[in-house]
């Protein structure tokens, strides 16, 4: 698969360097979804005016992105890889009701609280590599399993150990500043920690030579294994990573909004496989950027919250999500092909 | 010792084996009373609107197909109803005719894109789940001003579709019933049967042996979303009203239960019978759950738990039937030999 960032193209014939560029342009993953946030920001800038625009309304959208971003990302990686993580919808109010119990409920240190919460997201990600390597069960189907299995979880012990389905959290001022604040009053301090998760992503996928194994992975596993990949340690790690990922957001969503709820994140299983295909990645495996899956998540949140500072029914933006999923759909269907039919010049297949 | 194997090997054996398991907890762990359980009705009408979806839902995975746009097209299908005949007052044939017209539409565009794009249907439908979501909600407040409408039925559509049997059982029963022998016998007697599981097994194949896997995908993908409206028309007419949410719940609950009752997502392997079974075993653990002393917030995890053996079995079940041979001597290699 052509490595979007680093790809080493050999320099063009100059008469032809111009189209090639373009074309080359056209081929990478995140074109398609960019072509996307430009109509969408032009779309909610001409029809939302100032409100949209302005900082609080940037941070109404922005707030949702780094969210659903956070969780988006990993997910990308795993649709790169050829896998489904459905469980991240109920790992995220099992970490913040893990974090609420274990720091509100006993009054334990919140760091304590915290690890938990994490560890929890660990373990399910844990959970779900083992289960989908070791059987041949798609994981689509394992991770509805775990996702029923750790809501009943959720559900039950909370109602056994708080007597109710929410629990609350007063997180102290340190914790607070970290994980849980707003900057200038309106923006999430998540937003800060979806850049840290976006760099450190983009590094292990565009950088570290682990990215060419997930690529590998969800290109041809067979092969993949063949050539001395471990494919096994890497499946696990990356469904490890999106139940931390779920539970990192578990965490900060307690801590901003200081009470956790047992029926919370469901929307994230669907919004979050939304931002990642908006973003230009395949299900099918094999190809995606890290920058496109950011595009992807913007588009879908701009979409969302952009739709109440117009006069149209908020409704409408379902319908517009929806459109917009199936143009991306389409458009990365013929961007791969443009890619998969690439051969060096030379008169290739067209 | 061989009759067992034969009928371990079938798809619906996980199933029974799972239903079995079920009502014996229940019964045992919960101080559940096994007539009150079968006398019940909430878990039968519960099992029958969810059974009308999870049969076609069941087909698309035999043939190696995912339909999750069924989420939106039950409200979708209450909500035309409703909007036609109680809003617009037109006559009840109109307002089923309409609604039943809406699911093949969106069948139609799931099954041409899903054979037209490379693109899985998981993410087709996915994307109409969304956009239907959107139609329906913005049509109903745009046009009555309203989330939730009223109608009313004359007596022949409440006798044949809202009809409570005995005065706690949903005439859905009997829809959901009818459909599973007709579906049960075109999979398992007709020729489209065949055609079904050698798509699953290998679509390439298939269509090299002639068979139209582009219009069985099409027609697979109309059933599913007319099954859906049909599931939204009843409920409308039962409760004379409907509204634009709910139906989300169907999308999971629907995969579960097919595949519970023994079909793989990977397709080419399932049955009706087993569809039905996992059925019943699903509306027992989320409806039955509520005559035992066990406390209701863990059906879920039943749930979970009940999915992740299920699918553990279907496989070994799936490998003994992949992996039978005539006898002939008793040590049979348990993988074919590589050549």
């Amino acid at each position: 698969m052509a490595h979007p960032v680093t790809s080493t193209l050999t320099p063009a014939p100059n008469r032809t360097r111009s189209r090639l560029a373009l074309g080359r342009l056209a081929r990478r993953p995140e074109s398609g979804s960019f072509l996307g946030l430009v109509a969408v920001l032009l779309f909610f800038g001409l029809f939302g005016g100032s409100a949209f625009m302005s900082a609080a309304g940037t941070a109404s959208w922005l707030n949702i992105a780094s969210e659903i971003g956070i969780i988006a990302l990993p997910i990308g990686l795993l649709m790169i890889a050829g896998e489904l993580d459905i469980s991240v919808g109920a790992v995220i109010p099992a970490a913040s009701l893990t974090a609420a119990i274990v720091s509100g409920h006993y009054g334990l240190p919140d760091w304590l609280g915290i690890t938990a919460a994490l560890g929890l997201g660990l373990a399910v990600g844990l959970l779900n590599g083992l289960f989908v390597t070791r059987t041949t069960i798609p994981s689509l189907i394992i991770t509805i399993g775990t996702m029923f299995l750790t809501m009943g979880l959720t559900l039950g012990l909370t109602v056994k150990i708080a007597g109710s389905t929410g629990v609350s959290l007063v997180p102290d001022p340190l914790t607070k500043a970290i994980l849980g604040d707003y900057l200038g009053g309106m923006f999430q301090v998540t937003i800060l920690w979806w850049v840290v998760f976006v760099i450190g992503l983009f590094w292990l996928l565009h950088i570290s030579p682990m990215g060419n194994w997930i690529y590998a992975l969800g290109g041809d596993k067979e092969s993949a294994r063949n050539v001395g990949i471990p494919t096994k340690r890497l499946t696990i790690g990356l469904f490890m990573l999106s139940g931390f990922s779920a539970a990192f957001v578990g965490v900060s969503e307690v801590m901003v909004y200081q009470s956790a709820q047992v029926l919370a994140g469901q929307s994230f299983i669907f919004n979050s496989i939304m931002c990642v295909v908006i973003g230009g990645v395949l299900l099918t495996g094999g190809f995606g950027s890290i920058v496109g899956i950011v595009f992807g998540t913007i588009t879908f949140s701009i979409v969302n919250q952009g739709i109440y500072f117009t006069s149209m029914d908020p409704n409408i933006g379902s319908v517009i999500i929806g459109a917009l999923l199936l143009i991306a759909v389409l458009t990365n269907d013929t961007f791969r092909q443009l890619a998969l039919s690439y051969s060096s010049k030379k008169g290739g297949p067209s | 010792m061989d009759a067992i194997k034969s009928v371990l090997r079938r798809p619906e054996a996980g199933s029974i084996l799972s239903l079995v398991g079920v009502v014996l907890f229940f019964v045992l762990f919960g101080g559940a009373s096994l007539g009150t359980l079968v006398g019940a009705a909430s878990w039968v009408n519960f099992a029958a609107n969810l059974g009308i979806v999870a049969i076609p839902v069941g087909l698309l995975m035999i043939a190696g197909e995912l339909d999750i746009s069924i989420g939106a097209l039950i409200p979708a299908g209450s909500m035309t109803t409703a909007i036609l005949t109680g809003y617009y007052g037109l006559p009840i044939s109109v307002g089923i005719a309409g609604a039943l017209a809406v699911g093949v539409a969106v069948g139609l565009v799931n099954g041409l894109l899903t054979i037209r794009t490379s693109v899985p249907s998981l993410i087709i439908t996915l994307a109409t789940l969304v956009a239907m979501q959107g139609v329906v909600l913005s049509a109903s407040v745009l046009l009555t001003g309203n989330a939730s409408v009223a109608l009313t039925a004359p007596d022949w559509a409440k006798f044949l579709f809202g009809q409570l049997i005995g005065g706690s059982h949903q005439v859905i029963i009997v829809w959901w019933i009818a459909f599973a022998a007709v579906i049960g016998f075109a999979l398992h007697k007709t020729r489209y049967g065949n055609w079904l599981f050698a798509m699953g097994g290998d679509k390439v194949s298939a269509r090299n042996a002639g068979i139209p896997t582009n219009r069985m995908t099409i027609a697979l993908f109309v059933l599913s979303a007319v099954s859906a409206t049909f599931v939204g028309i009843c409920q409308a007419i039962l409760f004379n009203s409907a509204q634009v949410s709910g139906g989300m719940s169907f999308i999971f609950n629907a995969i579960v239960s097919v595949v519970v009752g023994g079909v793989l997502l990977t397709g080419g392997f399932g049955s009706v019978v087993g569809i039905f079974v996992g059925t019943i075993t699903f509306a027992i653990v989320s409806q039955g759950i509520y005559f035992t002393q066990i406390d209701r917030n863990w059906s879920n995890l039943i749930i979970g738990v009940m999915l992740l053996l299920a699918v553990l079995m279907n496989q070994s079940f799936r490998d003994l039937a992949l992996y039978f041979r005539p006898r002939r001597g008793r040590d049979l290699p348990r993988e074919p030999a590589n050549p």
